[in-house]
């Protein structure tokens, strides 16, 4: 990969890029209350479990999306978004998506303002003719600067990973020293996660989650509001 | 796979159950050393029909079904609804085994209303080839109303089933439809969790024009991914998942009635969010027994209906 592309790879992976992934914390925040997730072992797991659902669920539609953008085919880029908005079955999470993806998508357009697909793509969110997710918007994005689809899917769980790490900090009694080594070691499960993702269909996508499920609830039926999920 | 049964000079025509395009169930698609998949007696059907008669009386106007599916006829034992028909649906199969296929079209014509569950909890057998599999068609025609609240499920050893619901549902008709899994034979020998080798649910909403709103999907494949981790189901042994659709106002003052919480105590946690697309609501539920679960889901099942009905739900039978 040039290092051009690479240079592109880490500003779109950064922590500081910005579409909002400070504000969210993946239902960590509710599980921190409840004394579910209370050190690293526990962050850990819930990480994963995490990194494993957005893996066969987001993952999966951002892989479909980079595809169809090679072959010119926003129909699918289209499709790909309402479907992953259907099978998104948390409210809070599908408005993280839209949020997180329109952001995303008014970024993109200056970054490539003459990029036909993604200002169609803008358009039809803005008239809400397609609901805008992150993942489609990663997709597009990563296609456009001609980034590879592995190094899109990396980019995706890193993201995921490094937002409830992030958020652990300001809810969690973990130190950094706790964070970086479990981000380093959820790395590993990465190669697995993506030889299986890019073979799924969309109609494969899946995910058995219902404690997190539980905790999402709780914070979007509670009061408290660190994080917008 | 259709077949046609002749008994007679009678035939009919039983639908297709196909799982072909489910590629989690490839590596189970082996054949059965005993009898093949489909054969009479493992190709359960069921399809039953709900509409007002003229009397304004609800009944089961229509019904066919092939063995091992029984449904016997409507009963009407709901003290608060009592022109409500009541349906449980029997197999006299026992348990599901290798290489049976079962399909169950449910419709209520317009303004009807039913309760249909099982008679008994429903084992999915140890295999040690082939799967399990059922098709579900479920219709609801204008201001429909279907209480579907069957007993839980039990995957046992090596065990694999798929299943793919389709709730057809009218803008204002609603339905809550329930599923209940254990995690396996909890008290079989030394315990049996989350033995099984997988299971694959999937649930569309839709509307009769062909709107897609909502599709859940989950596959639970314990020796890929553990599902006693944090964020799966920890150390809870039963999931029940409920899917409402009703109208937006109703779904709004259910959700509104409707607590999310985690009790240590009882070992008990549920949790309630809204459907994509405006489609209603989904509560999930997840406990160590079926008892205090069935028993959530059932108060829930009954704030639906006073919301939609204006009655509750009356107690549970004792044997129940």
């Amino acid at each position: 990969m040039p290092l051009t592309t690479i240079m592109h790879l880490l500003q779109f992976t950064d922590s500081t890029f910005p579409v909002g992934t400070f504000s969210f914390s993946n239902g960590l925040e509710t599980a921190s209350f409840e004394n579910i997730v209370h050190d690293a072992r526990t962050l850990e797991e819930f990480t994963r479990s995490q990194a494993y659902q957005a893996a066969f669920s987001d993952g999966v539609a951002a892989l479909h999306v980079h595809r169809a953008y090679l072959r010119g085919d926003y129909g699918t880029i289209a499709h790909a978004d309402r479907y992953l908005l259907m099978f998104k079955m948390n409210a809070e999470a599908r408005l993280m998506l839209r949020r997180m993806g329109k952001k995303l998508a008014e970024l993109s357009m200056r970054l490539f303002p003459e990029n036909e697909m993604i200002g169609k793509w803008l358009e039809e969110i803005n008239s809400e003719t397609v609901p805008g997710t992150y993942p489609v918007a990663q997709g597009l994005a990563f296609a456009v600067a001609g980034i590879d689809e592995k190094s899109l899917f990396s980019s995706h769980q890193y993201g995921i990973i490094n937002m409830v790490l992030s958020a652990a900090l300001r809810c969690v009694k973990v130190s950094h020293y706790d964070t970086q080594r479990i981000l380093f070691k959820l790395a590993s499960d990465a190669d697995s996660m993506y030889d299986q993702a890019k073979e799924m269909d969309l109609e494969e996508m899946h995910a058995f989650y219902p404690q997190l499920d539980i905790l999402a609830s709780l914070h979007e039926k509670g009061n408290m509001r660190m994080f917008m999920n | 796979m259709g077949f046609d049964y002749q008994l007679g000079h009678k035939t009919s025509s039983v639908p297709d159950v196909d799982f072909s395009d489910s590629r989690e169930m490839k590596p189970y698609d082996t054949k059965p050393k005993a009898m093949y998949v489909g054969a009479p007696g493992k190709y359960g059907y069921l399809r039953m029909g709900f509409e007002i008669d003229p009397r304004g009386k609800c009944i089961l106007r229509d019904l066919d079904r092939r063995v091992p599916l029984i449904a016997q006829q409507a009963l009407y034992f709901d003290e608060e609804m009592p022109d409500m028909p009541c349906v449980y649906i029997l197999s006299n199969s026992g348990q599901n085994m290798e290489g049976d296929r079962y399909r169950q079209d449910i419709t209520l014509r317009e303004g009807a209303f039913a309760f249909v569950s099982t008679g008994a909890a429903t084992k999915v057998a140890e295999m040690n080839c082939n799967y399990a599999g059922m098709v579900q068609n479920i219709i609801l025609e204008k201001d429909a109303y279907l209480e579907y609240l069957p007993e839980p499920m039990i995957p046992c050893r090596n065990s694999r089933y798929i299943s793919k619901t389709s709730l057809v549902v009218d803008p204002t008709a609603t339905v809550t439809y329930s599923e209940i899994y254990m995690a396996g034979r909890k008290y079989y020998k030394e315990g049996e969790l989350y033995k099984f080798d997988i299971l694959s649910v999937c649930c569309t909403g839709s509307r009769p024009d062909g709107e897609e709103l909502f599709r859940e999907k989950f596959v639970i494949q314990p020796e890929k991914e553990n599902p006693r981790n944090l964020g799966i189901m920890g150390s809870f042994d039963v999931f029940a998942n409920v899917i409402v659709m009703t109208p937006r106002d109703k779904a709004d003052e259910i959700y509104a009635a409707t607590d999310a919480f985690i009790d240590r105590d009882k070992k008990l946690a549920a949790g309630i969010t809204r459907l994509p697309n405006d489609a209603g609501l989904l509560y999930k539920v997840i406990g160590m027994e079926t008892g205090p679960v069935k028993k959530l889901v059932r108060e829930f099942c009954s704030r639906v209906r006073m919301t939609v009905k204006g009655v509750p739900i009356p107690e549970e039978f004792p044997w129940r």
